[in-house]
């Protein structure tokens, strides 16, 4: 780790006048899931350049890899509480977390925060399975959503429920400002939460205005004998399945064994 | 200290894991039943995916009574004929219900239909050993002599493809035990259970069997066919964890031979009682999930 590194290429200082920016790093920018893996804690902290020293406001959002998530409504037949057909909305992350130096709608306005996908009512994922285009009165390209004016019931309940998971969260006093333009922001990642590679972009806002952003990449990833399993599970089943069989046999077997000579 | 678990993708807390598999493994060996019925709802509780829960313990269920086989083997107890016939069955049930399973994922209904399944089948068993038992002990306590057997032919007795089971001392067609493996076959891969539960009482009051060896042959069926229900469940839908299954069997086994030698110091009668409560209990538990209105009118449909 220390041998290897090549001296960091030190980028030139930005002058006065090129305006505020924005840098960040993660204490971890690679998880490891292991078997005693019960979450992660992993700090993001970063800076502000501003020589102005303009008020500030940061947004740090996390993403992790897209996860379709399957809803289904609990309906009431004849007085038993049934499972509705499956939803599938496509394009949800696994994770998202937005954190921020105050409340998003004190930051910004509405069309900024919908563009950069910043808050939890701005995550964009879309049922596509549940949507069919139609020609309606002569005009062609209508997005029809068989759910209709159910939509946002279930768009709400994804978040909803996926809050309770502790997959999804926002926070609108989770980015601190520690000292003088530097500020600090925690992820916490459930047990559950999905492997992958996760996003994370930090926003620079002043006077309402998106003036600097930054990307980091986050890898969460199953290691040693967590990943070995899981790709012998998925890639060879008929053989884990044929080992798994075998080992139930055997422990079932020398069980009987031990106690018969005790 | 807590475990993560590769399939599930949860962390579980590995002694509680470890002391459940010993618990139902102790049961399990004490009435002679395979016990999933009772892990697995606690592993769903637990936040395990239902679909990992259902196929892991089917692994699980193997184990302890292939245990539980070899210890009643030794006191003959054991109709490995009849068990293998039964298992035929077994084996193409198992098929079928994996398919089945597959389908109630798909269509977001498996959990319902589980706990549909476990308010019937386990409501109505429990009930009847209950009541069954409940008889018997009454009558014992007022000192009055057993009921005797009836020795009525079963409906059954003319079908064809008859066999010669000597063990069980039987000559019968193999249609009944067959059909019998086929439909415990489907419950072992919807509900992840054994099914001795179904099959004990099924194997005496319909296939008239020896008391002697029912527990022992259904075991041996069983154990054949939770085997392949996990194989299947493995390669078909990659839900076998097989870390779950193995903390679970290594409390699992211990236990069941410790049950198994427990099982000798009680009256058959007062355990069928015990039993039939707690497999009452259970049902009314899972069932009750189904009239309560729930929390939140939605929820994430388990893959």
């Amino acid at each position: 780790m220390i041998a290897a590194t090549p001296p960091p290429v030190i980028a030139p200082l930005v002058p006065a006048e090129a305006g505020p920016s924005v840098s960040a790093a993660l204490t971890d920018a690679q998880v490891s899931v292991t078997t005693r893996f019960t979450g992660a804690n992993i700090v993001l902290y970063g800076a502000v350049f501003d020589p102005q020293a303009r008020p500030s406001d940061v947004v740090v959002v996390v993403r992790g890899p897209v996860e379709p998530i399957r809803i289904v409504r609990k309906v009431r037949v004849a007085g038993v509480w049934m499972n509705s057909r499956p939803i599938v909305f496509e394009g949800a992350p696994g994770f998202y977390m937005a954190a921020s130096t105050r409340r998003l709608g004190e930051i910004t306005g509405f069309g900024t925060l919908r563009r950069l996908g910043l808050g939890l009512s701005h995550l964009t994922f879309a049922a596509p399975l549940e949507q069919r285009v139609e020609t309606r009165y002569g005009v062609a390209d209508v997005v029809v959503s068989r759910l209709g004016p159910e939509y946002p019931l279930y768009r709400r309940a994804v978040v909803r429920l996926q809050e309770r998971r502790a997959l999804y969260s926002a926070d609108s006093t989770a980015v601190r400002f520690v000292d003088r333009g530097l500020f600090r922001a925690e992820i916490d990642l459930p047990a559950e939460a999905p492997t992958g590679r996760y996003e994370a972009s930090i926003h620079l806002f002043q006077a309402g205005q998106a003036v600097s952003s930054r990307k980091l990449t986050l890898s969460v990833e199953k290691t040693g004998v967590e990943r070995w399993l899981y790709l012998f599970a998925h890639q060879r089943p008929w053989l884990y399945g044929a080992v798994s069989v075998l080992l139930a046999l055997v422990s079932g077997w020398a069980a009987a064994v031990a106690f018969r000579r005790s | 200290m807590n475990l993560y678990l590769p399939i599930a993708e949860v962390s579980v807390n590995a002694p509680v894991l470890l002391a459940l598999g010993a618990l139902v493994g102790f049961i399990s060996g004490l009435f002679g039943i395979g016990g999933g019925f009772l892990m697995t709802p606690v592993l769903v509780f637990m936040g395990i995916p239902p679909s990992v829960a259902v196929a892991s313990e089917a692994g699980h269920v193997a184990a302890s009574s292939t245990s539980s086989v070899i210890a009643y083997r030794e006191r003959g107890a054991v109709d490995f004929r009849m068990g293998s016939v039964m298992a035929a069955g077994g084996a193409v049930g198992s098929f079928v219900g994996v398919e089945i399973f597959r389908l109630l994922r798909l269509l977001g209904q498996a959990d319902f239909v589980v706990s549909v399944s476990y308010l019937l089948l386990l409501g109505t068993v429990g009930a009847l050993m209950v009541n069954d038992s409940f008889r018997v002990i009454l009558r014992r306590r007022r000192g009055e002599p057993p009921k005797p057997e009836s020795h009525r032919r079963p409906a059954w007795h003319g079908l064809p493809l008859k066999m010669r089971f000597p063990r069980s001392r039987m000559y019968v067609s193999v249609i009944p035990p067959v059909a019998l493996g086929v439909g415990v076959g489907i419950l072992s891969a919807i509900m992840g259970v054994g099914g001795g539960f179904i099959l004990v009482p099924a194997m005496i009051y319909l296939l008239r069997m020896p008391a002697s060896v029912v527990v022992g042959t259904s075991l041996f069926q069983i154990a054949i066919t939770t085997c392949l229900v996990s194989f299947l469940q493995a390669g078909r839908n990659q839900t076998v964890d097989v870390v779950l299954s193995t903390v679970l069997l290594i409390g699992g086994v211990i236990g069941a031979q410790i049950g198994a030698r427990a099982s000798q110091r009680f009256r058959p009668d007062i355990l069928r009682a015990a039993l039939g409560i707690i497999v009452l209990l259970v049902g009314i538990r899972m069932g009750a999930g189904l009239f309560v209105t729930p929390p939140d009118p939605f929820a994430v449909a388990p893959s």
